[in-house]
């Protein structure tokens, strides 16, 4: 529960005409961590794949580019059926390299005509100018005495000289075209460039423009229509292969990982050796599966040494704690000595952040998107953080009924007499500030010390916890200094309760004073300071300078009302805004006027409230994950583990 | 009576004036604060991005430190609340 799942080391060594035996049955039970061989000067190497690798790995690129021109995900497809491994074998070796060749075929010739798509809506735009002239294409070219300008011009322009011209007006720009004898040629370009001229070349072919244009679009239909069959083709492919192809990856990921396994084990001439990790349970299975395979012919020894080899974290939780694993991991995965605090953190994060957020309607409608959202993300981390989301707004609701809070409106204001239960949060805002039902106000001052309480019983077991890693790890030596900062915390805490009298904590002024000024209680607590330092002071004396951490640290855990606080605020000022100035005077005497400010009402309420309730997960969620991560885990909590990752595969689409 | 005559002001009126700056001074608390955290932030946010791009992973880790500086405008948002309630 508050530790990973227990692995056993095992050492596997057997003879190298076994390894495909044993690769298999590792691979099958899909419990094996193997720990990387790494080349020392042991007299061992690195083992060399099998020889099955080469082919399968070229195989498998040839899928993944089907399934990168398809854009199948595999990941997040789903099996209609599971395909047996021996028949599927032979169906990639019948069926990929048609299939792959016919894709490749079909997307080279969409490639060509896509090529000649852009080359005919280019002529198009090429003779576009030509088809304002009533001249043929050839008309434009061939001539040996007659020099030939055609192009855009600003204006029409009188020509001196012998000529011929053919000038057409258009909106696009005027097309001009104009014959002269060769003689005459750079004159006349001086000439027309000085209205403004723009040479066009004449597009290649013979003809009408006008025809010619036509049958470029004829063409272009033609290539789109044909595109589309390929496109449907194609896409028929994709429906009919999908699961196909998703299979055949599924198949050959395995063999490749099967097959570059030994990369991963140390070898000599004739045997091999693997090492690795397997959880506790699942090791006799193991074992006699190895047998059974190699008949066996493999010799496995759990190792039981001293060497520090950090083994591989799986954690070890009870459903409910899982998806709190996600925020575990965001910060650390635990190393295998360590206490594991999923469990921990999993029933106290959504307690802050309900604390945070307590508000049923805000609550409800938190459970309503992570319930909704849950259906579209079949697994992942995207669920991990819905279910985490999800146990919030449980949470939420909860605190809501204590707090007597929907919306940022006391239950009081819907006719239900529900005073909160948990300490008021209501806050004197605008029309509720002259409130008639007579609320006393938000108890700030007792909602604050509640927060420090929490945060002084956290921090206390955080560093409990972190005596127990240590007598774990030191043995009792390492243990005093964390016994220390208790100790400094609550002789702090005695002193205050000694000198102060504070809500909701003890008042212990009325004791009699002993000595120094101080009364009993006040003693006690100098006591325990001092104490504790030497106890911190044995671990190491720079750790003395962290004492005012213990202060700030605590009082960090007023966020807990703060945030929420803010959050409440919020609510009732769109409440206020929404309802006490725009919608309700407008209630009482109708309008047309008054309509579109009852409008702009809703808007401001539903808005106002969205944007809150995201401010409230935000809120919510990351200060509380912050105390979890700065105040909580700093105390107790390294992390860097490995994780846990066993040879196999979590198979969909085949079966054996 | 002495008060005011010597500063023409009513009792309710010095009352009123001493919630107006109460108010002023929790304003003060917060936004101040506010605008430490901010800055603190905006270092923060901005090479956590920049991580983030170089690094997916660290996302995690990077929220996490730029939240860290939200405690000073919790203090003062503390603070402000105990001065006005």
């Amino acid at each position: 529960m508050l530790s990973p799942k227990q692995m056993s080391r095992l050492l596997i060594i057997a003879s190298k005409d076994r390894m495909q035996n044993v690769i298999q049955e590792l691979y099958s039970h899909r419990v094996f961590h193997i720990r990387d061989f790494v080349e020392e000067n042991h007299g061992l190497s690195i083992g060399s794949p099998l020889p099955t690798a080469g082919e399968a790995s070229s195989r498998l690129v040839k899928v993944r580019s089907l399934e990168s021109t398809f854009g199948i995900r595999t990941d997040e497809m789903k099996a209609s059926k599971r395909r047996s491994v021996r028949e599927l074998k032979s169906i990639v070796d019948r069926d990929l390299n048609p299939l792959q060749e016919e894709v490749e075929a079909l997307l080279a010739k969409k490639a060509a005509m896509e090529a000649e798509l852009k080359d005919q809506e280019q002529r198009i735009r090429d003779l576009a100018p030509f088809t304002l002239s009533p001249l043929r294409l050839e008309d434009y070219r061939g001539y040996e005495s007659l020099a030939v300008f055609m192009g855009r011009i600003g204006r029409d322009v009188a020509i001196a000289g012998p000529h011929e011209k053919v000038y057409t007006p258009s909106k696009d720009g005027n097309f001009i075209a104009v014959f002269v004898p060769v003689q005459a040629a750079s004159e006349t370009q001086k000439e027309l460039e000085r209205a403004g001229f723009t040479p066009i070349p004449v597009p290649e072919g013979v003809g009408q423009p006008k025809e010619l244009m036509e049958q470029s679009s004829r063409r272009i239909s033609e290539l789109k229509a044909e595109m589309a069959r390929m496109e449907e083709r194609l896409v028929r492919l994709r429906e009919e292969r999908a699961e196909f192809i998703a299979a055949c990856h599924e198949l050959l990921e395995m063999e490749v990982e099967q097959a570059e396994a030994p990369l991963r084990f140390a070898t000599t001439q004739e045997a091999f050796i693997v090492e690795g990790w397997v959880p506790v349970e699942e090791v006799d299975r193991l074992k006699s599966g190895l047998s059974l395979a190699t008949d066996g012919k493999a010799y496995v020894q759990e190792i039981h040494d001293g060497e520090h080899v950090p083994a591989p974290v799986e954690y070890d939780n009870p459903a409910f704690a899982r998806p709190t694993e996600l925020l575990i991991d965001t910060y650390s995965r635990p190393r295998y000595e360590e206490i594991d605090p999923t469990l921990i953190v999993s029933i106290i994060f959504p307690i802050f952040f309900g604390l945070i957020l307590g508000d049923v309607g805000y609550g409800i409608l938190l459970l309503a998107v992570s319930l909704g959202l849950r259906k579209l993300l079949p697994s992942g981390d995207g669920r991990k953080l819905l279910d985490t989301m999800r146990n919030g707004a449980v949470s939420s609701i909860f605190f809501g009924i204590l707090f007597s809070e929907f919306f940022g409106y006391g239950f009081d204001k819907f006719g239900i007499p529900w005073e909160p239960l948990l300490y008021s949060r209501h806050l004197n805002i605008g029309a509720e500030a002259s409130h008639e039902g007579g609320h006393s106000g938000p108890m700030i001052t007792e909602l604050l010390m509640m927060a420090i309480w929490i945060g002084i019983l956290q921090i206390t077991l955080g560093r409990l916890l972190s005596a127990v890693n240590h007598y774990r790890h030191h043995g009792i030596r390492g243990v005093i200094p964390q016994f220390g900062w208790i100790s400094v915390m609550w002789g702090i805490l005695f002193m205050l309760w000694s000198m102060y009298a504070l809500p909701l904590m003890p008042d212990l002024t009325g004791l009699a004073v002993v000595a120094m000024g101080l009364n009993f209680a006040g003693l006690l607590g100098l006591i325990l300071i001092v104490a504790g330092a030497i106890a911190i002071f044995t671990e190491s004396a720079l750790e003395l300078i962290e004492i005012p951490t213990i202060i700030s640290h605590t009082l960090s855990y007023a966020r807990l009302v703060a945030v929420g606080l803010s959050s409440v605020a919020i609510a009732m000022v769109v409440n206020y805004i929404a309802i006490g100035m725009l919608i309700g005077p407008q209630l009482e005497q109708l309008s047309i006027m008054g309509i579109v400010f009852i409008v702009m009402g809703v808007l401001v309420l539903v808005i106002g409230h969205l944007m809150n309730t995201a401010l409230g997960v935000v809120g919510g969620g990351l200060q509380s994950l912050r105390l979890q991560y700065v105040e909580f885990f700093t105390k107790f909590y390294k992390g860097g583990g490995v994780k846990y990752n066993p040879f196999g595969k979590i198979r969909r689409f085949t079966e054996d | 009576m002495a008060v005011e005559n010597l500063t023409g002001l009513s009792v309710e009126m010095i009352e009123a004036s001493q919630m107006g700056m109460t108010a002023l001074a929790a304003a003060i608390a917060v936004g101040s604060t506010g605008i430490a955290s901010a800055f603190a932030e905006y270092g923060i946010g901005s090479a956590a991005v920049g991580a983030t791009a170089e690094n997916k992973d660290v996302f995690g880790l990077v929220l996490l430190l730029t939240v860290i500086p939200e405690t000073i405008v919790i203090f003062g948002l503390v603070v402000a609340l105990l001065m006005l309630f």
